[in-house]
């Protein structure tokens, strides 16, 4: 992993927005030099997804009502397979605990970093939700719905994510454990985000699901960065 | 199945789930002093 | 010296949970035995259920100890990462089994009292989801706190770990208010009940006897657990000689 190559710069002074902005910037950069782990999302999420259209076959109806839960689980899983790329790296290299010396809040290098995550895992599941749905057979209104739902779960399963990997930083037992701590957590997600777009496809309004992960969303973005600072103060101790 | 099936099974679980508690916990504290014997044992051959 | 501080060395806790734990456990065998002979024997038969409705004598308790324990259970965990005392932390690693087994309990009850009177064993509706992901929390900090060589970093990742998890205690217990679930609303609470009274006593007395179980069973599981984390001194040498 060569974030070395990517400077380390130490400003005078710190903020919340400064530590943001660098180590997004950071992350995505590392991301795009070494795209394995983003491609490794949307490869597993487009053709595990892709498989169960191949293997049910030409059944249409049963095809558009298990959609969505296909479609989020396949999201769930992806999310899930990227979460160790998220700190791995940095804390074996002891970049993690450079940035921790960082004048900048560790609230906000640490935010940047799950920002990071997001738009290289949940943007992409988010961008081809539509077309995977198509296969699917699903509507175009269920197939908004359903990109609404993800736009809104996603992030909240990169900060969950966020805190069970930065909990499970140099344990043993690595992805099993981490597997424990994060799935249990990604369901309610996957309850609500899949229960959206179900309620869509039958006609039912949608937005009592909608309005339930806009909350978790709030919730988990004021809530989960902390936690996930002390997570990492942990792990670093 | 009969009602009371559900009965059985319900307070048969428990039972056999508070019955290995408490047989586990007197194999933990068993374990945990057969290992402090291991270690002195060890260190008496230093 | 205040009392507290006195006990806050596992060395004298030892001896001080060993000598009380004898005691919750014969509170708990005698309330049992009494919410037991109320719940099967004297309380009556439920108009629309029959019979099967006793599963509630245990059903109730435990989901309530479910709850109770983990929140007990974080409390130790903020205990020992704010003032970064070791024994917080033992004994927040010795409610979690208990915890689990009366998660596990609701969960199998509750199962088994859905098929005859909902027709199914299971259905994911919030509260049944919520109660199922405290047992993997549960489990999540077992496995989180026996997952470092270095035993202190296992108590605070796993302690954090029950901190985070603690918003799922009013999820489980406002979701039948919050949503329009299978599984019925509460009929006790703080303003008054309607259920017969030889059942509410019969709940209570079972809830009581898990309680001091509970209890029981956290004193005699941190004893080992002292014993594991303190094996080198030398009180734990004397006492493993003693007994051989």
């Amino acid at each position: 992993m060569s974030s070395a190559h990517v400077e380390l710069h130490a400003p005078a002074a710190g903020s919340f927005g400064g530590g943001f902005a660098w180590a997004f910037r950071r992350d995505m950069t590392i991301a795009w030099r070494h795209p394995g782990e983003t491609l490794l999302v949307i490869a597993f999420f487009v053709f595990v997804a892709s498989l169960f259209p191949l293997g049910i076959g030409a059944e249409p109806e049963l095809l558009r009502r298990i959609a969505p839960g296909v479609i989020w689980v396949c999201a769930v899983l992806a999310t899930f397979l990227s979460l160790p790329a998220m700190f791995a790296a940095d804390y074996a290299d002891g970049s993690l605990e450079q940035m921790a010396l960082s004048p900048h809040p560790m609230s906000g290098w640490v935010s940047g970093k799950i920002a990071a995550h997001w738009v290289a895992s949940g943007v992409p599941v988010i961008a081809l939700s539509p077309l995977i749905g198509l296969q699917y057979g699903l509507a175009t209104d269920t197939l908004a719905i359903l990109a609404a739902a993800l736009a809104l779960g996603t992030p909240v399963l990169s900060l969950l994510g966020a805190a069970c990997t930065a909990l499970a930083l140099g344990a043993r037992g690595g992805g099993t454990l981490l597997a424990l701590l994060a799935l249990p957590l990604f369901v309610p997600v996957l309850i609500f985000g899949a229960g959206a777009a179900d309620a869509q496809a039958s006609g039912l309004s949608s937005a009592p699901h909608l309005s339930l992960l806009g909350a978790g969303f709030l919730v988990a973005c004021v809530a989960l960065p902390p936690a996930v600072c002390a997570a990492v103060r942990i792990a670093l101790d | 199945m009969s009602h009371e099936f559900y009965l059985w099974m319900s307070y048969g679980a428990t039972a056999i789930a508070v019955a290995a508690e408490v047989v586990l916990l007197r194999v933990r504290r068993a374990q945990a002093l057969a290992r402090v014997e291991e270690e002195k044992d060890l260190e008496a051959q230093d | 010296m205040p009392a507290w501080s006195y006990l806050a060395s596992p060395a004298t806790f030892y001896g001080f949970a060993g000598r009380l734990a004898p005691w919750f456990f014969a509170l708990a065998a005698v309330l049992g035995a009494a919410g037991l002979y109320l719940g099967l024997f004297v309380a009556p038969t439920d108009a629309q259920q029959g019979e099967v409705y006793r599963v509630i004598f245990i059903h109730v308790p435990a989901a309530w100890m479910s709850m109770f324990l983990y929140f007990v259970m974080a409390c130790y965990g903020g205990v020992s990462l704010t003032f970064n005392t070791r024994l917080a932390a033992m004994m927040a690693r010795s409610i979690a089994p208990t915890g689990a087994m009366f998660t596990f309990v609701s969960l199998w009850t509750g199962s088994f009292w859905g098929r005859p009177t909902w027709g199914t064993y299971w259905v994911w509706d919030a509260r049944l989801t919520s109660e199922l992901v405290l047992l993997f929390l549960y489990f999540g900090f077992i496995a989180l706190a026996n997952a470092f060589e270095d035993p202190r970093r296992g108590d605070r990742a796993a302690a954090l770990l029950a901190l985070i998890g603690l918003v799922n205690l009013p999820i489980i217990y406002f979701s039948v208010q919050w949503w329009n679930t299978l599984h019925q609303g509460s009929s006790v609470n703080l303003r008054g009940t309607t259920m017969h009274k030889t059942m509410l006593a019969g709940m209570l007395l079972m809830a009581f006897s898990f309680w001091m179980y509970s209890i029981g069973t956290a004193l005699t599981r941190v004893r080992a657990v002292i014993i594991e984390r303190e094996r080198r001194t030398h009180w734990v040498r004397g006492l493993a000689g003693a007994r051989a």
